[in-house]
């Protein structure tokens, strides 16, 4: 094997893709910081005692771990940022009233979460602290639409509640293990399976479970829903929520499916995802969690989003190839001059350092600095 | 355009039939023609043809809409890398048949499950097979085969095999006899998560026109 070789579904990013996702991670993050967003950098390791806190078996599978030599104690590379984000809101800044946060950095998954997946994401995202209404679910929504409109990505967005679920199994006195397991048969719409599991459940709870798996498509699922579920009030509340959210989230096409549950013991409330056309998968996620402050000492109403960056370069439109002037390599102080005020605005300006071919800037240079009557001006190359 | 993704044989003709009944007529025979992807008498439906188990990758990874998969297949799929995100809403109630442990006619298998000796299966399901035995709390050595499960324990290369068993009729050739049963097997309309979000309507109606052609 060549010693150059990098791991399987590990990749490097190259000029053209890393430009794309730079300007992407720049623009996202000013769109957090308009709407007051505060960016934190947690650590890319840490002790694994904190991050699997509130988080579930599957984050476990799905962190590398090494051991610390100054104390021994096993460390993981971590496999999401928001977990991290969530124990700085709950343990660290420990305010009251509502916090903003967002983050952006690498993750890692010992597992690729599909075939043409990365091992390596760099995910990007925001939450909302410390606000339980359905209006910090509306602003984190729409902050994802108004993100992948910028992008110049069209998405379209599907709604579901993890309460429709939960109200159900404890109506029907279900215990965890069974729990989780219907939950993953929910999430396959596995129909044959699902009425196996619920053989021995009382009405009206095993229908319900029976009908929900079908009960998607557009918000008009709603009504249809208030119809076959049992009239339970935590369901008329994730109902109602859905109903508002379907009404006030603008800029896409809502869609409903309210057997789209995620992370059994992450996910409180809302949950959503946002799809693309052609796009074999999800491209952002996101929802609500708000017990996981709990395991930090403090729980706190929970929302956000993230979704990876790498993908999101993907789907967004082609850049143009770098547009820079070449300046020759030269001490004159009018060039400098010339230089310095291309430069300030915004242009790029590179050195043909000398004894190179003209031809070998040709990449990354459409343009070029001339003197020109005792001053220096931009002329295309050709 | 919707793509439906099948397997030849058995799969392909008894999934005709319930074309047939959605209005989905094929334009070629798979058998006789080399086409890997087949038009239909609909504009924006069309079939390709790859192996049975290549079936969940096609449409998990959007390569097809919907596909039809054996249970078999599909547990075996899901316990791959990136396995899990299908959605499997419908048993189509064909390619109907069972997962059995088999062993030699002569082979004292219950003996052995309780003496805890440590048994050689050979199998193309490792992942079914892995699973299985380890819910019973056997030691196994797993012998991945791709066909012809039947030779390995008549030629010494492992006690026990794990395999599809419809009639039994190829068991009994060999003097080989089902000991357990793992699971029911039947095939699955599967369906890629994206392309139900992203295309209903056409999809619902596929899905909605073969649920009414099985009942």
């Amino acid at each position: 094997m060549s010693k150059w070789a990098l791991p399987e579904y590990i990749a490097d990013v190259l000029p053209p893709e890393a430009r794309r996702i730079e300007k992407l991670r720049r623009l996202v993050q000013d769109r957090f910081r308009v709407h007051g967003y505060e960016l934190t950098l947690p650590p890319l390791l840490e002790y694994v005692d904190s991050l699997f806190t509130g988080t579930g078996h599957d984050m476990e599978l799905s962190t590398f771990k090494l051991v610390d030599q100054l104390t021994g104690r096993t460390m993981g590379l971590r496999a999401d940022i928001t977990p991290q984000v969530a124990r700085i809101d709950a343990h660290l800044l420990n305010r009251e009233g509502v916090t903003r946060l967002c983050y952006c950095g690498p993750v890692l998954h010992t597992l690729p979460a599909g075939l043409a997946a990365t091992r390596e994401p760099l995910q990007i995202g925001a939450e909302v602290y410390g606000h339980a209404g359905i209006e910090a679910d509306i602003e984190i929504q729409s902050l994802l639409l108004e993100v992948l409109g910028q992008a110049g990505v069209t998405a379209r967005l599907d709604l579901g509640h993890v309460g429709v679920f939960r109200a159900l199994a404890t109506a029907a006195g279900i215990g965890r293990e069974a729990g989780e397991r219907l939950f993953s048969l929910l999430q396959a719409k596995d129909v044959p399976a699902i009425g196996e599991a619920t053989a021995d459940l009382a009405e009206p709870v095993r229908e319900a479970l029976r009908r929900l798996p079908r009960l998607y498509g557009g918000p008009e699922v709603l009504a249809e829903a208030r119809h076959a579920l049992p009239d339970l009030p935590q369901i008329h509340a994730a109902l109602d929520d859905l109903d508002v959210l379907s009404r006030s989230i603008k800029g896409a096409a809502i869609s409903v499916d309210l057997a789209e549950l995620r992370g059994y013991s992450y996910h409180s409330g809302v949950v959503f995802a946002a799809y693309a056309d052609g796009v074999p998968n999800a491209i952002a996620r996101g929802g609500r969690y708000d017990e996981v402050g709990r395991a930090f000492g403090r729980a706190r109403a929970a929302t956000g989003f993230s979704l990876d960056l790498r993908e999101l370069a993907r789907l967004s439109p082609e850049e143009p190839a770098c547009e820079g002037i070449l300046a020759p390599w030269s001490e004159d102080a009018a060039l400098k001059r010339r230089i310095g005020q291309l430069r300030r605005d915004g242009e790029i300006v590179v050195i043909a350092l000398p004894g190179h071919d003209k031809a070998s800037w040709e990449p990354c240079c459409n343009r070029e600095l001339r003197a020109a009557g005792g001053d220096w001006v931009v002329v295309p190359i050709n | 355009m919707i793509t439906l993704a099948l397997s030849k044989g058995r799969i392909f003709e008894e999934t005709l039939p319930l074309l047939e009944a959605l209005g989905i007529r094929v334009a070629e025979d798979p058998d006789k023609s080399r086409k890997l992807i087949l038009e239909t008498n609909l504009p924006d439906v069309r079939i390709i043809i790859v192996r049975a188990s290549d079936v969940p990758t096609y449409v998990q990874y959007g390569a097809a809409d919907v596909g039809v998969a054996g249970s078999d297949i599909l547990r075996e799929h899901e316990a791959g890398i990136g396995g899990a995100g299908l959605y499997r809403p419908l048993d189509l109630k064909i390619g109907r048949c069972r997962m059995m442990v088999a062993v030699p006619e002569a082979f004292d298998y219950e003996t052995a499950v309780r003496r805890g000796a440590r048994i050689r299966v050979a199998t193309k399901f490792v992942s079914v097979a892995r699973e299985h035995f380890a819910a019973k709390g056997m030691h196994v050595d797993l012998i991945k085969l791709y066909g012809a499960m039947e030779l390995a324990p008549l030629t010494g290369l492992a006690e026990v095999i794990v395999d599809i068993v419809s009639t039994g009729a190829t068991l009994k050739a060999n003097r080989l006899r089902a000991v357990e049963e793992i699971c029911a097997v039947s095939s699955r309309l599967i369906v890629n998560q994206a392309s139900l979000k992203t295309k209903r309507p056409a999809v619902q109606t596929l899905i909605d026109a073969f649920a009414k052609a099985v009942t």
